[in-house]
């Protein structure tokens, strides 16, 4: 059983902090807890509203359908009340609280200990003031949801998002500079790093230069120099990036670039979330060169996919795109365990000539056909390295039922509802998760040769990941088998399931 | 695990701050004359004490670009306009680095432009030599934004309608703290290096430098007078604009007069690397 609260209001009215206090308060109180952000690109009014799931089990995704809905402004209930169940609590005054007011009477409602939404109110600013709106909240509430009690509060969950994965993943792979120009959904990253610079024994810096055109050069300059440099950007700022990864590739600098991708083309939807990028991390720049595209599902695998994407990087004096959306960026869901991090050695230990020419073993241009042509083969070499490097890594991970004859294909931040949806609906399947989309799993061709029904999951139009695992395999999924969201919006697993289940008949 | 993949050898240190590739320019390039400057300056440095590997080179792409090739420290060709960025990267990554950014007109003045007016306020404590030909030479005589009106080539048979910028006034409104500018002969060329040395902050060097292919010296030469000689105070900036615009890059008529040397200098402003 999974329930849903969703928390809306105006920009500035603080539905965030309020879903923030509350789903931390489920998460003390031993809940699995999930919640999305939806927000419009304005700072003052407009609707905002965070969908927040929890349940004694696992939860990594939305359901459609709301038990509590806490309307900040009366706007919030004309937009969701249609998505109400039967029996489901409005949470509303008919003047507009302070927003502690609404965290403190949601407690009484889901039968958490009022001492934990203290603990997080010290956490805050104007302790007295929320403490007061917070604790008339909670008593003048009478309704309560009846929902089952955690057996375990000390659980030890973190409630973290893929943002923060990536930040903690990059400091733990010795981040010395991130360079970014502000670009949503990938600025989290670089307030998130910014607050960790202002830690004791902080190593990192966070740059923000000109352009994402000056982001990528300046990164480049830091990383020839030996340095640890990562920079991040969405797709638009990406689009200036390309000629500097272009460089990476032909002047052999390690580079880790975190895309995180929004719905396009250009402006698209600037607060929402899509996997559109895919055709981008894997064949953006001129010329033929090496690069790793990796794709990380959840927080713990945007941590340790960081610190890999920096392995790779280093190792192999490449550039890495960490492929990630907003629904994985900002959606913050509970990590059990501490990453898994791998030591990194530096590549670059000396003063040496890079060059965006084709150049000799000094760094020195060429033009000449023979040092040209061994230059290629001696890049494509590297290019089989990586390919063999990436076997000694999760390429891919198949969850579920490992011998079903049903098998379910995704990447990236669709992970959640995917998993949410199997279990809820009971469907007996086989998910394969790609995390590595260059080098290419190629060995997945097996799996898709023994699968009777192959269903694909994907948050775009035209299905990026069939095309790249027909190029990779030859093998081709039909139309009929692709389950494609691509309205800015991620996938609720209760409609997800009902979906799949469909396709599956 | 594999070996770390490397496609080069590390610079070695005891040999001579020249390299051995064939020099591409036209016999009687002016750019001889920055590059001997250049190699003499860094020679002067290495005998005074100073380690190689302390110093890094990036340049961009066109003519002036290629002293990458002829200069052997570490650093990047990088991309056209892409110089400044590089810069900061690596002075970032290590402040006491000795680093000299080369351009020219087209990616300094064209292409880069916003990083060039960001490295005025930024400050970072590099060195910025701009080669001012006054054409695209490497693609055959274009027009840059420096060109002066007139000037006519294939893609502008009509010849040129804008007036040309001027980059040490752009400089100096931008908040550079050094803004200097020579004639591309080896003894300015040094000397002016030496001064930008001793500077702590972004150093703006432009050296006219005409392309004798496709922009012939238009009697640059006899118009020079020194600004130290004549005694201009370069801690002043409203002289230092004044003396910019004597000269609007838009050819030389009778008495124009080209004023060459350090038009400003601040030490006091703070540097980009010791404030991030």
């Amino acid at each position: 059983m999974r329930f849903n609260i969703i928390i809306g209001g105006k920009a500035g009215q603080g539905p965030n902090i309020v879903t923030e206090v509350v789903s931390q308060g489920l998460v003390s109180a031993g809940y699995h807890a999930f919640y999305a952000r939806e927000y419009e690109s304005l700072i003052r009014g407009g609707h905002n509203y965070n969908t927040l799931t929890f349940s004694l089990i696992a939860t990594r995704s939305n359901q459609s359908k709301i038990d509590i809905l806490v309307c900040l402004d009366d706007n919030t209930e004309k937009v969701h009340k249609e998505n109400l169940k039967k029996n489901a609590i409005v949470l509303k005054y008919k003047e507009p609280k302070e927003n502690m007011h609404y965290a403190g009477a949601l407690y009484k409602i889901l039968g958490l200990d009022f001492r934990i939404l203290e603990n997080q109110l010290r956490k805050l600013k104007n302790l007295d003031e929320n403490l007061r709106e917070a604790r008339k909240g909670f008593n003048d509430e009478t309704r309560s949801l009846g929902i089952e009690k955690p057996q375990n509060s000390n659980t030890g969950f973190k409630l973290i998002n893929g943002n923060h994965g990536i930040s903690e993943g990059a400091i733990k792979s010795g981040l010395q500079y991130y360079y970014s120009y502000p670009m949503t959904p990938a600025t989290p990253v670089m307030m998130m790093l910014g607050d960790m610079m202002m830690e004791k024994d902080a190593k990192h810096k966070v740059i923000e230069l000109e352009s994402e055109i000056a982001v990528v050069i300046a990164t480049l300059g830091s990383s020839l120099m030996g340095a640890r440099a990562m920079c991040g950007t969405s797709g638009g700022g990406f689009d200036l990036m390309t000629e500097g990864l272009s460089m990476a590739g032909q002047a052999e600098i390690p580079i880790v670039i975190y895309l995180s991708s929004r719905p396009g083309p250009s402006t698209g939807l600037a607060t929402y979330s899509s996997q559109g990028d895919l055709d981008l991390a894997l064949y953006s720049g001129h010329g033929e060169f090496n690069r790793v595209v990796i794709a990380p599902g959840d927080a713990l695998e945007s941590a340790e996919l960081t610190n890999q994407g920096f392995y790779f990087s280093q190792k192999f004096r490449t550039p890495v795109i960490l492929l990630g959306d907003k629904n994985l960026a900002e959606s913050k869901s509970v990590v059990e365990t501490e990453p898994k991090i791998i030591e990194i050695i530096n590549s670059i230990t000396s003063m040496e000539k890079f060059n965006s020419y084709e150049h000799n073993e000094a760094g020195i241009a060429i033009e000449d056909a023979e040092t040209t042509a061994k230059n290629f083969d001696r890049r494509a070499k590297i290019g089989k390295e990586i390919a063999r490097e990436a076997q000694k890594f999760e390429m891919y991970k198949i969850h579920g039922n490992k011998n079903s004859k049903n098998l379910i294909i995704g990447w990236g931040s669709t992970k959640g509802a995917i998993l949410d949806a199997m279990h809820d609906g009971n469907i007996d399947a086989k998910f394969l998760q790609i995390l590595y989309l260059e080098p290419f799993p190629e060995k997945i061709l097996d799996e898709l040769k023994k699968a009777n029904k192959i269903l694909i999951v994907e948050n775009n139009a035209t299905s990026q990941l069939s095309k790249l695992i027909a190029t990779k395999t030859g093998f081709i999924i039909e139309d009929k088998n692709k389950i494609l969201r691509y309205d800015g919006r991620a996938f609720f697993s209760d409609e997800l399931a009902e979906e799949i289940k469909r396709r599956m008949r | 695990m594999a070996k770390q993949s490397k496609s080069k050898k590390p610079i070695k240190t005891n040999v001579s701050i020249r390299t051995n590739a064939t020099n591409t320019w036209c016999p009687g390039c002016y750019n001889f004359q920055i590059l001997a400057g250049v190699q003499n300056f860094l020679e002067n440095q290495m005998k005074m004490g100073k380690n190689r590997d302390d110093f890094s080179i990036v340049s961009g792409i066109g003519c002036n670009s290629k002293i990458f090739d002829y200069i052997n420290l570490g650093g990047l060709n990088s991309l056209h306009g892409r110089v400044i960025p590089a810069c900061i990267g690596i002075k970032v990554a290590k402040p006491s680095q000795n680093v000299f950014g080369f351009s020219g007109d087209g990616d300094s003045y064209a292409e880069g432009m916003e990083h060039l007016i960001h490295a005025a306020r930024y400050n970072s404590n590099f060195k910025y030599i701009v080669h001012n030909n006054q054409v695209f030479a490497l693609t055959i005589a274009e027009p840059t934004p420096v060109t002066e009106k007139g000037y006519k080539d294939k893609t502008t048979p009509k010849g040129v309608k804008l007036a040309p910028m001027n980059p040490i006034k752009l400089m100096l409104a931008a908040g550079a703290s050094f803004v200097a500018r020579v004639f591309a002969d080896v003894n300015q060329v040094q000397q002016v290096l030496e001064e930008a040395q001793k500077h702590k902050g972004f150093a703006f060097i432009e050296v006219i430098q005409p392309c004798i292919i496709f922009h012939a010296d238009a009697g640059y030469k006899d118009k020079l007078y020194n600004l130290q000689k004549s005694g201009h105070n370069k801690a002043d900036l409203k002289a230092a604009m004044e003396k910019a615009e004597e000269w609007d890059y838009n050819g030389v008529k009778t008495g124009t007069k080209i004023p060459v040397g350090i038009f400003y200098q601040n030490d006091n402003k703070p540097v980009f690397e010791e404030l991030i």
